[in-house]
Protein backbone atom coordinates (compact mmCIF):
# COMPACT_ATOMS: atom_id res chain seq x y z
CA UNK A 1 0.00 0.00 0.00
CA UNK A 2 1.01 3.19 -0.78
CA UNK A 3 -1.34 5.12 1.21
CA UNK A 4 -3.92 4.00 3.88
CA UNK A 5 -6.25 6.24 5.48
CA UNK A 6 -8.17 4.19 8.24
CA UNK A 7 -11.43 5.43 9.54
CA UNK A 8 -10.79 9.06 8.68
CA UNK A 9 -13.19 11.69 10.21
CA UNK A 10 -13.18 15.41 9.40
CA UNK A 11 -15.66 18.59 10.32
CA UNK A 12 -15.65 21.79 9.71
CA UNK A 13 -17.68 23.51 12.70
CA UNK A 14 -20.30 21.65 13.55
CA UNK A 15 -20.53 20.01 9.36
CA UNK A 16 -19.24 16.07 9.66
CA UNK A 17 -17.51 16.62 5.55
CA UNK A 18 -15.70 13.14 6.32
CA UNK A 19 -17.30 10.22 8.59
CA UNK A 20 -15.19 7.43 8.98
CA UNK A 21 -14.00 7.35 5.99
CA UNK A 22 -11.54 4.13 5.08
CA UNK A 23 -9.63 4.05 2.19
CA UNK A 24 -6.32 2.52 0.74
CA UNK A 25 -4.28 2.90 -2.84
CA UNK A 26 -2.07 0.00 -4.05
CA UNK A 27 1.36 0.86 -5.91
CA UNK A 28 0.59 1.07 -9.68
CA UNK A 29 -3.13 1.46 -9.11
CA UNK A 30 -5.23 4.00 -10.39
CA UNK A 31 -8.51 5.16 -8.37
CA UNK A 32 -11.20 7.50 -9.24
CA UNK A 33 -13.40 9.15 -7.17
CA UNK A 34 -16.70 10.82 -7.85
CA UNK A 35 -19.54 12.07 -6.31
CA UNK A 36 -21.90 15.31 -6.13
CA UNK A 37 -20.52 18.67 -5.07
CA UNK A 38 -19.84 18.95 -1.44
CA UNK A 39 -19.48 15.38 -0.70
CA UNK A 40 -16.13 15.74 0.58
CA UNK A 41 -13.96 14.61 -1.94
CA UNK A 42 -11.64 17.56 -2.00
CA UNK A 43 -11.71 17.88 1.62
CA UNK A 44 -10.36 13.51 1.09
CA UNK A 45 -7.71 14.69 -0.57
CA UNK A 46 -6.57 17.58 1.38
CA UNK A 47 -6.45 15.48 4.11
CA UNK A 48 -4.20 12.78 2.51
CA UNK A 49 -1.71 15.85 0.75
CA UNK A 50 -1.83 17.19 5.00
CA UNK A 51 -3.52 20.27 3.36
CA UNK A 52 -6.00 19.34 6.06
CA UNK A 53 -5.06 18.34 9.43
CA UNK A 54 -7.83 15.11 9.98
CA UNK A 55 -9.62 15.15 13.65
CA UNK A 56 -9.46 11.45 13.89
CA UNK A 57 -8.35 8.22 11.95
CA UNK A 58 -4.89 7.60 10.57
CA UNK A 59 -2.82 7.69 7.79
CA UNK A 60 0.06 6.00 6.77
CA UNK A 61 2.34 6.17 3.84
CA UNK A 62 4.09 2.83 2.56
CA UNK A 63 3.21 1.67 5.69
CA UNK A 64 4.56 4.29 8.23
CA UNK A 65 2.07 6.24 10.34
CA UNK A 66 1.80 9.99 9.56
CA UNK A 67 -1.16 10.50 11.71
CA UNK A 68 -3.23 8.84 14.09
CA UNK A 69 -5.91 9.15 17.13
CA UNK A 70 -4.44 9.10 20.34
CA UNK A 71 -5.88 7.41 23.41
CA UNK A 72 -7.76 10.60 24.38
CA UNK A 73 -9.12 10.78 20.99
CA UNK A 74 -7.16 13.59 19.19
CA UNK A 75 -5.81 13.05 15.97
CA UNK A 76 -1.56 13.94 16.58
CA UNK A 77 0.47 14.22 13.65
CA UNK A 78 4.07 12.93 13.40
CA UNK A 79 6.51 15.93 14.31
CA UNK A 80 7.01 19.01 11.55
CA UNK A 81 10.65 17.57 10.01
CA UNK A 82 8.50 13.89 9.81
CA UNK A 83 6.09 15.45 8.13
CA UNK A 84 8.48 16.60 5.45
CA UNK A 85 9.34 13.40 4.57
CA UNK A 86 5.38 12.06 4.58
CA UNK A 87 4.76 15.65 2.32
CA UNK A 88 7.43 14.09 -0.19
CA UNK A 89 5.65 11.06 -0.57
CA UNK A 90 2.95 12.74 -2.54
CA UNK A 91 2.01 15.28 -5.26
CA UNK A 92 -1.48 17.34 -5.96
CA UNK A 93 -2.55 18.74 -9.25
CA UNK A 94 -5.96 21.61 -8.35
CA UNK A 95 -8.48 22.55 -10.10
CA UNK A 96 -7.21 25.83 -10.53
CA UNK A 97 -3.36 24.74 -11.52
CA UNK A 98 -1.98 27.38 -8.96
CA UNK A 99 1.20 27.57 -10.65
CA UNK A 100 3.83 30.50 -9.98
CA UNK A 101 3.02 33.39 -11.85
CA UNK A 102 6.65 34.50 -11.43
CA UNK A 103 8.68 31.52 -12.31
CA UNK A 104 8.67 30.59 -16.10
CA UNK A 105 7.45 26.95 -17.05
CA UNK A 106 11.07 25.50 -16.37
CA UNK A 107 11.47 27.06 -12.92
CA UNK A 108 8.08 25.97 -11.93
CA UNK A 109 9.43 22.58 -12.47
CA UNK A 110 12.88 22.90 -11.11
CA UNK A 111 12.48 25.25 -7.85
CA UNK A 112 10.78 22.96 -5.39
CA UNK A 113 13.63 20.17 -6.55
CA UNK A 114 16.43 22.08 -6.13
CA UNK A 115 15.26 24.06 -3.11
CA UNK A 116 13.34 21.52 -1.11
CA UNK A 117 14.88 18.29 -1.98
CA UNK A 118 18.31 19.71 -2.62
CA UNK A 119 18.98 18.25 -5.95
CA UNK A 120 20.96 20.00 -8.23
CA UNK A 121 20.10 22.23 -11.29
CA UNK A 122 21.46 20.22 -13.94
CA UNK A 123 19.80 17.13 -12.66
CA UNK A 124 16.37 19.41 -11.67
CA UNK A 125 16.88 21.04 -14.83
CA UNK A 126 17.21 17.20 -16.74
CA UNK A 127 13.92 15.92 -15.10
CA UNK A 128 11.66 19.05 -16.17
CA UNK A 129 12.86 18.79 -19.94
CA UNK A 130 11.86 15.52 -19.65
CA UNK A 131 8.54 15.57 -18.40
CA UNK A 132 7.65 19.06 -20.23
CA UNK A 133 8.83 16.55 -23.60
CA UNK A 134 6.31 13.91 -21.90
CA UNK A 135 3.82 16.38 -20.96
CA UNK A 136 4.45 18.15 -25.18
CA UNK A 137 4.81 21.28 -23.93
CA UNK A 138 9.29 21.78 -23.91
CA UNK A 139 8.99 24.27 -26.43
CA UNK A 140 7.05 26.62 -23.89
CA UNK A 141 9.85 25.61 -21.05
CA UNK A 142 10.78 29.25 -20.98
CA UNK A 143 7.38 30.45 -21.16
CA UNK A 144 5.26 32.21 -18.21
CA UNK A 145 2.33 30.88 -16.51
CA UNK A 146 0.40 33.78 -18.10
CA UNK A 147 1.20 33.01 -22.09
CA UNK A 148 0.15 29.50 -21.64
CA UNK A 149 -3.72 28.23 -22.69
CA UNK A 150 -5.43 26.80 -19.53
CA UNK A 151 -4.21 23.07 -20.78
CA UNK A 152 -1.23 23.93 -21.27
CA UNK A 153 -1.42 25.48 -17.73
CA UNK A 154 -2.69 22.34 -15.88
CA UNK A 155 -0.11 20.09 -17.75
CA UNK A 156 2.98 22.25 -16.56
CA UNK A 157 1.29 21.94 -13.04
CA UNK A 158 1.48 17.98 -13.57
CA UNK A 159 4.95 18.11 -14.65
CA UNK A 160 5.80 20.50 -11.75
CA UNK A 161 4.43 17.87 -9.06
CA UNK A 162 5.99 14.80 -11.13
CA UNK A 163 9.13 16.41 -10.86
CA UNK A 164 9.08 16.12 -7.34
CA UNK A 165 9.06 11.95 -7.89
CA UNK A 166 6.18 11.62 -5.51
CA UNK A 167 4.82 7.45 -5.11
CA UNK A 168 1.34 8.70 -5.46
CA UNK A 169 -0.33 11.92 -7.50
CA UNK A 170 -3.51 13.02 -6.74
CA UNK A 171 -5.73 15.15 -8.59
CA UNK A 172 -8.37 17.51 -7.73
CA UNK A 173 -10.84 17.88 -10.70
CA UNK A 174 -8.25 18.43 -12.73
CA UNK A 175 -10.30 19.64 -16.15
CA UNK A 176 -12.78 21.44 -14.12
CA UNK A 177 -11.52 24.77 -14.89
CA UNK A 178 -10.70 24.19 -18.38
CA UNK A 179 -12.89 24.58 -21.75
CA UNK A 180 -14.46 21.66 -22.69
CA UNK A 181 -11.78 21.48 -25.90
CA UNK A 182 -8.91 21.82 -23.56
CA UNK A 183 -9.80 18.81 -21.48
CA UNK A 184 -8.74 16.13 -23.86
CA UNK A 185 -4.87 17.14 -23.90
CA UNK A 186 -4.89 16.82 -20.07
CA UNK A 187 -6.96 13.89 -19.73
CA UNK A 188 -4.25 12.24 -22.17
CA UNK A 189 -1.54 12.63 -20.59
CA UNK A 190 -3.20 11.55 -17.26
CA UNK A 191 -4.25 8.32 -19.09
CA UNK A 192 -0.61 7.85 -20.47
CA UNK A 193 0.65 8.08 -16.35
CA UNK A 194 -1.72 5.34 -16.22
CA UNK A 195 0.10 3.88 -18.79
CA UNK A 196 3.26 3.77 -17.57
CA UNK A 197 1.60 2.66 -13.61
CA UNK A 198 2.22 5.89 -11.87
CA UNK A 199 -0.14 5.67 -8.99
CA UNK A 200 -2.78 8.14 -8.89
CA UNK A 201 -5.82 9.23 -7.43
CA UNK A 202 -8.19 11.58 -9.83
CA UNK A 203 -11.15 13.18 -8.41
CA UNK A 204 -13.42 13.59 -11.56
CA UNK A 205 -16.72 14.36 -13.27
CA UNK A 206 -15.42 12.80 -16.42
CA UNK A 207 -17.15 9.36 -16.32
CA UNK A 208 -15.83 7.70 -19.74
CA UNK A 209 -12.43 8.91 -18.35
CA UNK A 210 -12.89 7.34 -15.23
CA UNK A 211 -14.41 4.05 -16.33
CA UNK A 212 -11.41 4.03 -19.15
CA UNK A 213 -8.36 4.75 -17.35
CA UNK A 214 -9.18 3.56 -13.73
CA UNK A 215 -8.60 0.11 -12.21
CA UNK A 216 -11.12 1.23 -9.15
CA UNK A 217 -14.22 3.63 -8.57
CA UNK A 218 -15.30 5.18 -6.09
CA UNK A 219 -18.49 6.97 -5.62
CA UNK A 220 -18.95 9.70 -2.55
CA UNK A 221 -21.97 11.20 -0.94
CA UNK A 222 -22.23 13.30 2.06
CA UNK A 223 -18.92 12.47 3.88
CA UNK A 224 -19.07 8.67 3.65
CA UNK A 225 -17.78 6.15 0.58
CA UNK A 226 -21.41 4.97 -0.96
CA UNK A 227 -19.63 2.30 -3.27
CA UNK A 228 -16.42 1.22 -4.82
CA UNK A 229 -15.20 -1.16 -6.83
CA UNK A 230 -13.89 -2.36 -10.45
CA UNK A 231 -15.06 0.51 -12.99
CA UNK A 232 -17.50 -1.57 -15.18
CA UNK A 233 -19.49 -2.92 -12.41
CA UNK A 234 -19.92 0.87 -10.79
CA UNK A 235 -21.24 2.02 -13.68
CA UNK A 236 -23.00 -0.22 -15.43
CA UNK A 237 -24.65 -2.04 -12.55
CA UNK A 238 -24.60 0.27 -9.50
CA UNK A 239 -25.59 -1.26 -6.09
CA UNK A 240 -26.47 1.93 -4.32
CA UNK A 241 -29.37 3.79 -4.95
CA UNK A 242 -27.50 6.97 -4.55
CA UNK A 243 -25.25 6.00 -7.30
CA UNK A 244 -27.69 5.17 -9.85
CA UNK A 245 -28.99 8.60 -9.00
CA UNK A 246 -26.08 9.78 -9.40
CA UNK A 247 -24.83 8.39 -13.00
CA UNK A 248 -28.33 8.91 -13.84
CA UNK A 249 -27.60 12.96 -14.44
CA UNK A 250 -24.54 11.59 -16.33
CA UNK A 251 -25.83 9.87 -18.78
CA UNK A 252 -27.43 11.69 -22.51
CA UNK B 1 23.11 87.62 -3.34
CA UNK B 2 23.62 86.22 -6.80
CA UNK B 3 21.23 83.53 -7.86
CA UNK B 4 24.54 81.43 -7.59
CA UNK B 5 25.38 81.88 -3.61
CA UNK B 6 21.36 81.62 -3.54
CA UNK B 7 21.08 77.98 -4.88
CA UNK B 8 24.86 77.25 -3.26
CA UNK B 9 23.42 77.99 0.13
CA UNK B 10 19.71 76.45 -0.44
CA UNK B 11 22.22 73.29 -2.06
CA UNK B 12 22.75 72.40 1.72
CA UNK B 13 19.59 72.39 2.89
CA UNK B 14 18.74 70.08 -0.23
CA UNK B 15 21.05 67.49 1.14
CA UNK B 16 19.81 67.80 4.51
CA UNK B 17 16.16 66.95 2.68
CA UNK B 18 17.57 64.54 0.72
CA UNK B 19 19.26 62.83 3.85
CA UNK B 20 16.03 62.60 5.92
CA UNK B 21 14.31 60.93 2.63
CA UNK B 22 16.66 58.53 2.03
CA UNK B 23 16.74 57.20 6.22
CA UNK B 24 13.18 57.15 6.13
CA UNK B 25 13.04 55.13 3.30
CA UNK B 26 15.79 52.66 4.80
CA UNK B 27 14.18 52.31 7.92
CA UNK B 28 10.82 52.41 7.19
CA UNK B 29 10.65 49.90 4.06
CA UNK B 30 12.16 46.94 6.05
CA UNK B 31 10.70 48.12 9.43
CA UNK B 32 6.63 47.86 7.66
CA UNK B 33 7.38 44.08 6.40
CA UNK B 34 8.34 43.68 9.98
CA UNK B 35 4.73 45.19 11.25
CA UNK B 36 2.79 43.95 8.23
CA UNK B 37 4.26 40.38 9.70
CA UNK B 38 3.67 41.43 13.59
CA UNK B 39 0.27 42.19 12.75
CA UNK B 40 -0.87 38.69 11.68
CA UNK B 41 0.87 37.16 14.78
CA UNK B 42 -0.37 34.40 16.53
CA UNK B 43 -0.74 36.22 19.98
CA UNK B 44 -3.48 38.41 20.56
CA UNK B 45 -1.50 41.00 22.45
CA UNK B 46 0.97 41.66 19.58
CA UNK B 47 -2.14 41.68 17.43
CA UNK B 48 -3.33 44.74 19.57
CA UNK B 49 -0.51 46.64 19.61
CA UNK B 50 0.51 46.71 16.30
CA UNK B 51 -3.15 47.79 15.51
CA UNK B 52 -3.19 50.42 18.41
CA UNK B 53 0.08 51.79 16.54
CA UNK B 54 -0.90 51.98 13.30
CA UNK B 55 -4.40 53.83 14.48
CA UNK B 56 -2.46 56.33 16.33
CA UNK B 57 0.49 57.43 13.98
CA UNK B 58 -2.64 57.50 11.15
CA UNK B 59 -4.57 59.73 13.47
CA UNK B 60 -2.30 62.03 14.41
CA UNK B 61 -0.34 64.75 12.48
CA UNK B 62 2.99 63.44 11.71
CA UNK B 63 4.59 67.45 12.76
CA UNK B 64 2.98 66.53 16.34
CA UNK B 65 4.55 62.72 16.52
CA UNK B 66 7.96 64.76 15.55
CA UNK B 67 7.31 67.01 18.73
CA UNK B 68 6.47 64.09 20.95
CA UNK B 69 9.60 62.04 19.68
CA UNK B 70 11.82 65.18 20.43
CA UNK B 71 10.07 66.49 23.57
CA UNK B 72 9.08 63.41 25.20
CA UNK B 73 12.26 61.70 26.18
CA UNK B 74 12.23 64.72 28.96
CA UNK B 75 8.70 65.75 29.28
CA UNK B 76 7.75 62.10 30.10
CA UNK B 77 10.57 60.62 31.15
CA UNK B 78 13.02 63.53 32.32
CA UNK B 79 15.61 62.10 29.55
CA UNK B 80 18.16 64.65 28.54
CA UNK B 81 19.43 62.97 25.54
CA UNK B 82 22.50 65.09 23.97
CA UNK B 83 22.47 65.08 20.05
CA UNK B 84 18.37 63.92 20.23
CA UNK B 85 17.20 66.90 17.47
CA UNK B 86 18.34 64.37 14.24
CA UNK B 87 17.96 61.20 16.07
CA UNK B 88 14.05 62.24 17.19
CA UNK B 89 13.19 63.66 13.30
CA UNK B 90 14.34 60.27 11.54
CA UNK B 91 12.50 58.27 14.11
CA UNK B 92 9.25 60.02 13.69
CA UNK B 93 9.23 59.79 10.38
CA UNK B 94 10.40 55.81 9.90
CA UNK B 95 8.10 54.85 12.48
CA UNK B 96 4.99 56.88 10.73
CA UNK B 97 6.26 55.62 7.17
CA UNK B 98 6.34 52.35 8.51
CA UNK B 99 2.81 52.22 9.54
CA UNK B 100 1.73 53.15 6.00
CA UNK B 101 3.93 50.83 4.43
CA UNK B 102 2.91 47.98 6.42
CA UNK B 103 -0.68 48.68 5.49
CA UNK B 104 0.51 48.25 2.26
CA UNK B 105 2.06 45.24 2.53
CA UNK B 106 -0.75 43.65 4.60
CA UNK B 107 -3.17 44.64 1.86
CA UNK B 108 -0.62 42.92 -0.61
CA UNK B 109 0.24 39.87 0.81
CA UNK B 110 -3.50 39.17 1.18
CA UNK B 111 -3.79 39.39 -2.12
CA UNK B 112 -1.99 36.78 -2.80
CA UNK B 113 -4.79 33.65 -3.71
CA UNK B 114 -4.36 30.78 -1.11
CA UNK B 115 -3.89 28.30 -3.82
CA UNK B 116 -0.45 29.96 -4.39
CA UNK B 117 0.41 28.89 0.00
CA UNK B 118 -1.42 25.44 -0.75
CA UNK B 119 0.59 24.45 -3.93
CA UNK B 120 3.86 25.61 -1.87
CA UNK B 121 3.21 23.69 1.01
CA UNK B 122 2.57 20.50 -1.12
CA UNK B 123 5.62 20.99 -2.79
CA UNK B 124 6.94 20.78 0.57
CA UNK B 125 8.52 24.47 0.77
CA UNK B 126 9.06 25.60 4.66
CA UNK B 127 7.12 28.80 5.87
CA UNK B 128 10.12 30.83 5.39
CA UNK B 129 10.50 29.26 1.56
CA UNK B 130 7.17 30.22 0.86
CA UNK B 131 7.62 33.42 1.83
CA UNK B 132 10.60 34.66 0.24
CA UNK B 133 10.43 32.39 -3.00
CA UNK B 134 6.60 32.19 -3.76
CA UNK B 135 4.70 35.68 -1.74
CA UNK B 136 7.02 37.46 -1.64
CA UNK B 137 7.99 39.05 -5.13
CA UNK B 138 4.35 38.46 -5.71
CA UNK B 139 3.73 41.02 -3.31
CA UNK B 140 6.36 43.36 -4.48
CA UNK B 141 5.14 43.73 -7.85
CA UNK B 142 1.43 44.28 -6.59
CA UNK B 143 2.82 47.37 -4.47
CA UNK B 144 4.48 48.93 -6.56
CA UNK B 145 2.29 51.86 -7.86
CA UNK B 146 0.92 52.08 -3.48
CA UNK B 147 4.52 52.56 -2.20
CA UNK B 148 5.56 55.19 -5.53
CA UNK B 149 2.49 57.15 -4.26
CA UNK B 150 3.77 56.60 -0.59
CA UNK B 151 7.43 57.92 -1.37
CA UNK B 152 6.24 60.62 -3.50
CA UNK B 153 4.27 61.99 -0.31
CA UNK B 154 7.86 61.41 1.30
CA UNK B 155 9.61 63.36 -0.31
CA UNK B 156 7.07 66.45 0.07
CA UNK B 157 7.52 65.33 4.17
CA UNK B 158 10.37 65.78 4.46
CA UNK B 159 9.58 69.68 4.80
CA UNK B 160 7.92 68.86 7.90
CA UNK B 161 11.41 68.71 9.75
CA UNK B 162 11.44 72.22 10.21
CA UNK B 163 9.18 71.27 12.81
CA UNK B 164 12.61 70.33 14.76
CA UNK B 165 14.30 73.38 13.27
CA UNK B 166 16.05 70.88 10.83
CA UNK B 167 17.31 72.94 8.30
CA UNK B 168 16.20 71.34 5.35
CA UNK B 169 15.48 72.82 1.56
CA UNK B 170 12.20 74.93 2.49
CA UNK B 171 13.10 76.67 5.94
CA UNK B 172 16.35 77.42 4.41
CA UNK B 173 13.69 79.07 1.55
CA UNK B 174 11.71 81.08 3.82
CA UNK B 175 14.55 82.45 5.28
CA UNK B 176 16.91 83.72 2.25
CA UNK B 177 13.32 84.72 0.88
CA UNK B 178 12.96 86.70 4.13
CA UNK B 179 16.70 88.22 4.19
CA UNK B 180 16.75 89.45 0.82
CA UNK B 181 13.01 89.65 -0.04
CA UNK B 182 13.05 87.45 -2.88
CA UNK B 183 10.39 84.80 -4.27
CA UNK B 184 13.29 83.23 -5.83
CA UNK B 185 13.68 80.60 -2.86
CA UNK B 186 10.54 79.24 -3.61
CA UNK B 187 10.80 78.49 -6.95
CA UNK B 188 14.35 77.07 -6.12
CA UNK B 189 12.73 74.77 -3.88
CA UNK B 190 10.09 73.91 -5.81
CA UNK B 191 12.09 72.80 -8.68
CA UNK B 192 13.53 71.13 -6.40
CA UNK B 193 10.63 69.19 -5.16
CA UNK B 194 9.07 68.53 -8.48
CA UNK B 195 12.73 66.91 -10.08
CA UNK B 196 12.88 64.85 -6.99
CA UNK B 197 9.26 63.78 -7.56
CA UNK B 198 10.06 63.33 -11.40
CA UNK B 199 13.06 60.98 -10.64
CA UNK B 200 11.49 58.58 -7.85
CA UNK B 201 8.77 58.64 -10.79
CA UNK B 202 11.28 57.40 -13.24
CA UNK B 203 12.66 55.00 -11.19
CA UNK B 204 9.65 53.45 -9.62
CA UNK B 205 8.86 53.35 -13.23
CA UNK B 206 11.48 50.91 -13.65
CA UNK B 207 11.21 48.76 -10.89
CA UNK B 208 7.45 48.53 -12.47
CA UNK B 209 8.44 47.71 -15.81
CA UNK B 210 11.24 45.14 -14.98
CA UNK B 211 8.93 43.09 -13.06
CA UNK B 212 6.25 43.56 -16.30
CA UNK B 213 7.58 39.93 -17.52
CA UNK B 214 4.70 38.30 -16.00
CA UNK B 215 0.53 38.71 -14.92
N1 LIG C 1 -12.34 25.23 4.77
C1 LIG C 1 -13.63 24.92 4.92
N2 LIG C 1 -14.36 25.49 5.90
C2 LIG C 1 -15.65 25.18 6.06
N3 LIG C 1 -16.33 24.30 5.32
C3 LIG C 1 -15.66 23.69 4.32
C4 LIG C 1 -14.28 23.97 4.06
N4 LIG C 1 -13.88 23.21 3.02
C5 LIG C 1 -14.96 22.51 2.65
N5 LIG C 1 -16.03 22.78 3.41
C6 LIG C 1 -17.36 22.16 3.29
O1 LIG C 1 -17.18 20.77 3.35
C7 LIG C 1 -18.07 20.10 2.46
C8 LIG C 1 -17.27 19.23 1.51
O2 LIG C 1 -16.49 20.05 0.67
P1 LIG C 1 -15.52 19.46 -0.43
O3 LIG C 1 -14.61 18.50 0.20
O4 LIG C 1 -14.92 20.62 -1.12
O5 LIG C 1 -16.53 18.70 -1.39
P2 LIG C 1 -16.35 18.27 -2.91
O6 LIG C 1 -14.93 18.42 -3.28
O7 LIG C 1 -16.83 16.85 -2.95
O8 LIG C 1 -17.25 19.16 -3.70
C9 LIG C 1 -18.85 21.20 1.76
O9 LIG C 1 -20.10 21.32 2.41
C10 LIG C 1 -18.02 22.43 1.96
O10 LIG C 1 -18.82 23.57 1.99
MG1 LIG D 1 -14.02 19.62 -4.79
Amino acid sequence: MIIEMNNIEKHFGDLEVLKDISFGVDSGEVVSIIGPSGSGKSTLLRCATFLETIDGGEILYMGKRAAHTDAGGHAVYVHQNELRRFRSYCGLVFQQFNLFPHYSVLKNLTDAPMHVQGRSKEEAEETAMELLGKMGIADRANAYPYQLSGGQQQRVAIARALAMKPEILFFDEPTSALDPELTGEVLKVIRQLADEHMTMVVVTHEMPFAKAVSNRVLFMDGGVIVEQGDPNEVFENPKEERTKQFLRVFER
Amino acid sequence: MTLSTMFTTMSVGMLRSFAVFMLTLLGSLPLGMVVALLKKSRFKVVRALINAYISVIRGTPLMLQLLVWYFGPFYLFGLNIGNWRFPALILGFVVNYAAYFAEIYRGGIESIPVGQYEAAEVLGYTRTQTFMRIILPQVVKRIMPSVTNEVITLVKDTSLAFTLAYQEVFSLAKQISASQTSFMPFLIAGVFYFVANYVVEFVMGRIEKALDYYK
